[in-house]
């Protein structure tokens, strides 16, 4: 393996609940692609949940306190020497980013706000307002995507990946990744790594029902359906997702689509980094598309993608 | 945080640490010469509080008549029941089961699912919670012979040594074959013991003990059994109820002289209760606060021996309860944690007890009951520390553990110890600590066979209210291993035996009347009841004010 | 002893009484006049059952600690807490796995967690508790046993739980999934208990049971002692 000449990043990374227990396909792959493009994703010494489920609070200040908490690891991260000067802090979920971008805006506009934060956590050391949120596929375009597509050695010869925005990656507008009306981020990520994106599908950026799919999984079969026929229709083989909670909602209740119609056809749906990983030849293992409830191996047999 | 004028004697402990350090690293030698079984009965015989003339008295009344007994025993023996024989309606049951069981510590717990495996109905009833029990404040560890160059046959050894020879054979072999596989059931019920990182059991040494085989859970040992015991129980409701704050005051016979239940009574709400049970097990505990000879005690708030005036009363004998256990080194400095249980383990781990000159005086890990005397003749002859509360200690050097173990042992190992000292400013990482004997263990109790049964049918003894497994003193991680062993054997037995069918008769408190009669035609008037139930704390001025105060324990 | 002791002023359960300046809550609560029977059980810091919560004169932080091992100050205002409220679910830990999906199932409460640290605050045995049930929720169960394993069960910090997670019955369960799942197997256990059962030292043991006083005493000072 050459040794690559740009110079190594090593970023503070965040990975939330889900990657450790229920999107370890998410992480593995993503970890893994970052190292070949010469990232090192540095854990969190000691992290918390980023809060996102934290609306059940009452309280408005308490919400906020697990991300702040958060930021102060990066921040002593920097000051031990964990990392070097490096105060941004790289997350994959989709739901993480946002919730975690949210607070920090919140944070860094109202010094009161910040003050009543830290003195809450007094244990902790002051949260100084340092750190930035940053999302992979923000990490990626800084990088340049065509400095990736050099990197690129198994290219994905033209397979039509939908890109799946979902809610959290846009909106609102003040944590967005891209424009909320016409994105294009996601589209490019795919061109870089040979793939051809589904070009403005209607549903790229509709709801996929979220937390509704605990309660009340009819809603989110219905919406996951509308979502993947509408990718299908504008000529996808597979759509990719930066969310688990999204891929949960559009992978696994696709059993539920099954067993309602007999005559629909199963789409595969990645994360975004397995395609990643595919492309830049990562170890079959490192993927874990056996995490993945619709198995997407026949559709890579069938492109030749798979290795 | 140690006051001045003690820095001196610290000092001196300190100068003289790298030199016993020395001697703890040299293999194949013990850092001072055990005592000889002559030498042993000559300290005991001087030093140990068994051994005074007025450490006993001779029992007038019941199954153990004629014998001397420690003497606080003889009190609690020689008292009146709470309530006359005929203050009960035995034809009102408020509860039947198949097993009665009275105590809920580690003993009671594992009894009680032992029966509920049997698919039995099991009754605990507990004087403060489930729980509420010495066990749950046992520290260092828990004794099995598992490891390669240890068996049962040196574990036997051990134990009857350190009984003085006194001990029932087939007891100590239940005790000790049974030890593995008891450990095997505790880890299967998710207790947590310390391990090597290759998997094998991290085991160290106790008093008294010819090989490694104390299991431990850091120090909190019992705790982390007794929690995960109750944690069971509590998982099965449809056999095990539980009824809190309700001792019993009395065993209930039946026509046929056999176990039939007891006489429960509410701590809070002073109501009384009949229970009915096909058999009954006595799992009541220790007797740490009778306060006997007025010494502190490790033991918790209830440890009266309950268990045995019911037991002695319904005609059940007892065994070697001539014999009281000290342990060697309770705590004696800050004034709050007197007569705190300092665990064996932290001379497993190579502390030794040093004098007020930091010299060693004695073999560190002798049977409790020579060390414990061993310490008192130290200090008799003057070399001990005098506390600001007016006690004396010497001291136990903590600081080698780290030295000899390497750094970071005692937070790994002891962090109830390192906890229980840094609250009061003492880091034991960088300072001995001052110990001394303290109130501990009942090693005789109700004596039993290997089947956990008395003489008395359908009654049943386990753990320390029993008599005849530990002889006349119980070495460290045996008593763990006895409410384990004997607990389980309880059950089982007694689930045996209501499945081979239990017919109970009348049910009659006689036994009780006829005790009061006894004490009658005795002479022996007193105006001290049993059981005794608390220990009362409550001082004199406020006493002296407290005018038609109910009446509750038997303390003078 | 009959030398002047120091006294000091406190408030039990907003009651004023004057008591030792030595004493523990405990013992301040039974000098003056006061038989526990709730909120006392082992008085050494092992059984959680004598559970406060205090503030101390001229200071709004509401502090916790066990009776037994708090020693009093001057105007300390105390209030026991001899019970805390939580329903345990009954389980079979044989059908339980030692992994996230279990605390979903049965205590799905820890999922509320908000980071606030409230219950590390008020902890009196100074566990991480906030970080052990952020290990549930991340999954690594064993380093939740670990971490919650020094627990008493008090209760104070689900009392103060915002998101009402009852910790002490979550680090229970944590401990008995490590300790029957996830602690790796002791070999030489099973082998003992094996050899045990064949009946292998029951020659040795009977011989020994069989032997009088002296004889006893003899093979007791002859063994060969061996430790580390």
């Amino acid at each position: 393996m050459a040794e690559t000449e740009d110079s190594k990043i090593k970023i503070p990374y965040f990975p939330g609940c889900t990657l450790k227990t229920t999107a370890k396909n998410f992480e593995s792959s993503a970890v893994k692609s970052a190292e070949k493009l010469g990232v090192e994703m540095v854990e969190l010494p000691k992290w918390n949940c980023c809060g996102t489920v934290s609306s059940l609070a009452s309280d408005d200040l308490m919400k906020h306190l697990a991300p702040v908490r958060d930021f102060i690891r990066v921040e002593e991260m920097n000051e031990e020497g964990v990392v070097d000067n490096e105060y941004r802090m790289l997350t994959l979920c989709s739901m993480c980013f946002n919730t975690l971008k949210q607070t920090n805006a919140r944070v860094k506009a109202s010094p009161e706000d910040l003050e009543s934060v830290n003195n809450f956590m007094y244990l902790e050391k002051d949260y100084q307002g340092k750190v930035e949120v940053t999302h992979l596929f923000e990490l990626l375009d800084e990088m340049g995507f065509d400095a990736l597509q050099d990197k690129v050695t198994h290219s994905l010869k033209g397979l039509k990946v939908a890109p799946y925005y979902g809610c959290l990656l846009l909106r609102p507008k003040s944590v967005g990744i891209d424009n909320a009306e016409n994105p294009s981020i996601i589209e490019r990520f795919i061109t870089a790594i040979g793939g051809n994106p589904v070009e403005n599908w209607e549903a790229r950026s509709r709801c996929c029902g979220s937390y509704h799919t605990v309660e009340n999984k009819a809603i989110v079969v219905k919406l996951a359906k509308g979502i993947i026929e509408n990718a299908r229709s504008a000529g996808a083989e597979c759509i990719i997702t930066s969310c688990p909670l999204c891929a949960f909602n559009l992978d696994s209740r696709q059993e539920e689509i099954i067993r309602e119609d007999s005559e629909y056809r199963p789409m595969p749906v990645f994360y975004f980094t397995q395609l990643l990983g595919l492309a830049l030849g990562l170890d079959k293992k490192d993927l874990r598309f056996e995490d993945n409830f619709i198995d997407p191996e026949p559709l890579l047999v069938q492109k030749g993608l798979n290795i | 945080m140690y006051p001045d004028y003690m820095k001196t004697s610290l000092g001196k402990v300190a100068g003289t640490r790298e030199q016993r350090l020395r001697l703890a690293r040299e293999k194949g030698k013990e850092v001072f010469t055990a005592l000889s079984e002559s030498q042993r009965e000559n300290v005991l015989s001087t030093y140990h509080p068994d051994y005074k003339d007025d450490a006993r008295r001779e029992v007038r009344i019941g199954p153990n008549k004629g014998e001397l007994l420690t003497d606080r025993v003889v009190d609690i023996l020689e008292s009146r029941p709470r309530d006359p024989a005929d203050t009960f309606d035995l034809s009102k049951v408020d509860y039947e089961a198949d097993i009665l069981i009275l105590g809920g510590g580690s003993a009671g717990l594992s009894a009680a699912i032992e029966g509920a495996e049997k698919g039995l109905n099991v009754l605990i009833a507990t004087k403060l919670r489930l729980g509420d029990a010495n066990s749950m404040m046992a520290q260092g560890g828990i004794q099995a012979a598992d490891q390669k160059d240890d068996n049962p046959v040196l574990h036997y050894l051990d134990v009857i040594g350190g009984g003085h020879f006194d001990n029932k054979p087939e007891l100590v072999e239940a005790l000790v074959n049974d030890a593995p596989s008891s450990i095997r059931w505790l880890e299967n019920l998710g207790v947590m013991f310390d391990k090597n990182p290759d998997g094998s059991m991290s085991v160290k040494a106790g008093g008294g003990t010819c090989r490694n085989r104390m299991h431990s859970a850091k120090d909190y040992t019992g705790a982390a059994i007794c929690k995960t015991l109750r944690d069971e129980v509590y998982n099965r409701p449809d056999n095990i109820r539980y009824i809190e704050f309700s001792p019993a005051t009395e065993l209930i016979l039946d026509d046929k002289g056999q176990a039939a239940g007891a006489v429960l009574y509410h701590l809070e709400t002073k109501e009384y209760s009949i229970v009915k049970a096909k058999t009954v097990i006595i799992a009541t505990g220790g007797f740490g606060r009778l306060h006997i000879r007025n010494f502190e005690t490790t033991n918790h708030y209830g440890a009266t021996a309950d268990g045995l005036v019911l037991g002695y009363r319904a005609g059940a004998r007892l065994l070697y309860m001539d014999s009281v256990q000290y342990h060697p080194t309770g705590a004696v400095f800050p004034e709050q944690v007197v007569g705190f249980l300092c665990t064996e383990k932290i001379r497993g781990l190579g502390a030794q007890p040093v004098n007020k000159d930091g010299e060693l005086f004695v073999y560190p890990l002798e049977p409790r009951d020579v060390e414990a005397a061993s310490i008192i003749q130290e200090c008799e002859r003057g070399n001990g520390v005098k506390t600001p509360s007016g006690l004396t200690g010497v001291w136990l050097d903590t600081p080698l553990i780290e030295m000899i173990n390497g750094e970071g042992t005692i937070e790994a190992s002891l962090p109830a110890m390192l906890r229980q000292f840094s609250r009061f400013d003492i880091d034991i990482r960088k300072q001995p600590i001052l110990i001394y004997p303290t109130l501990h263990y009942q090693n005789g109790g109700l004596e039993i066979n290997e089947k956990a049964e008395t003489t008395i049918p359908g009654l049943y003894v386990a753990g320390e209210a029993s008599g005849g497994v530990h002889g006349r003193n119980r070495l460290m991680g045996n008593s763990q291993l006895d409410i384990i062993v004997f607990g389980r054997r309880a059950g089982q037995n007694a689930a045996e035996r209501v499945l081979g069918g239990v017919t109970t008769g009348k049910l009659s408190l006689d036994h009780v009347r006829r005790y009061s009669e006894e004490l009658d035609s005795l002479g022996i008037v007193t105006e001290r009841i049993s059981p005794v139930i608390l220990p009362d704390y409550i001082p004199d001025h406020v006493k002296a004010k407290q005018i038609t105060l109910e009446y509750f324990g038997t303390l003078s | 002893m009959s030398e002047e002791r120091k006294m000091v002023t406190v408030y039990i359960l907003g009651e004023q009484f004057s008591v030792p300046e030595s004493s523990t809550i405990m013992t301040a609560l039974e000098y003056s006049g006061f038989q526990l029977k709730r909120g006392v059980g082992c008085r050494e810091g092992f059984c959680g059952a004598c559970a406060t919560v205090y503030r101390e004169k001229g200071e709004y932080k509401l502090k916790g600690g066990l009776a037994c091992q708090t020693v009093v100050s001057d105007g300390m205002t105390i209030a026991r807490i001899p019970f805390v409220p939580a329903e345990k679910p009954a389980f079979d830990i044989e059908e339980l796995k030692p992994d996230v999906s279990t605390f979903v199932e049965l205590y799905p409460s820890v999922f509320r967690c908000v980071s606030c640290n409230t219950c590390t605050k008020i902890c009196p045995q100074d566990i991480n508790v906030m970080d052990y049930i952020q290990d549930i929720i991340k999954g690594d169960i064993a380093s939740a046993a670990h971490t919650s394993f020094d627990c008493i069960r008090c209760g104070l910090c689900a009392l103060r739980c915002p998101a009402e997670i009852v910790q002490f019955n979550v680090g229970m369960l944590a401990q008995r999934l490590y300790g029957k799942y996830l602690a790796p197997r002791s070999e030489e256990l099973d082998k003992r208990i094996n050899e045990i059962e064949n009946g292998e030292y029951r020659k040795d043991i009977d011989r020994l049971k069989s032997l009088g006083k002296d004889e006893l005493v003899e093979e007791y000072y002859g063994r060969d002692i061996s430790i580390t």
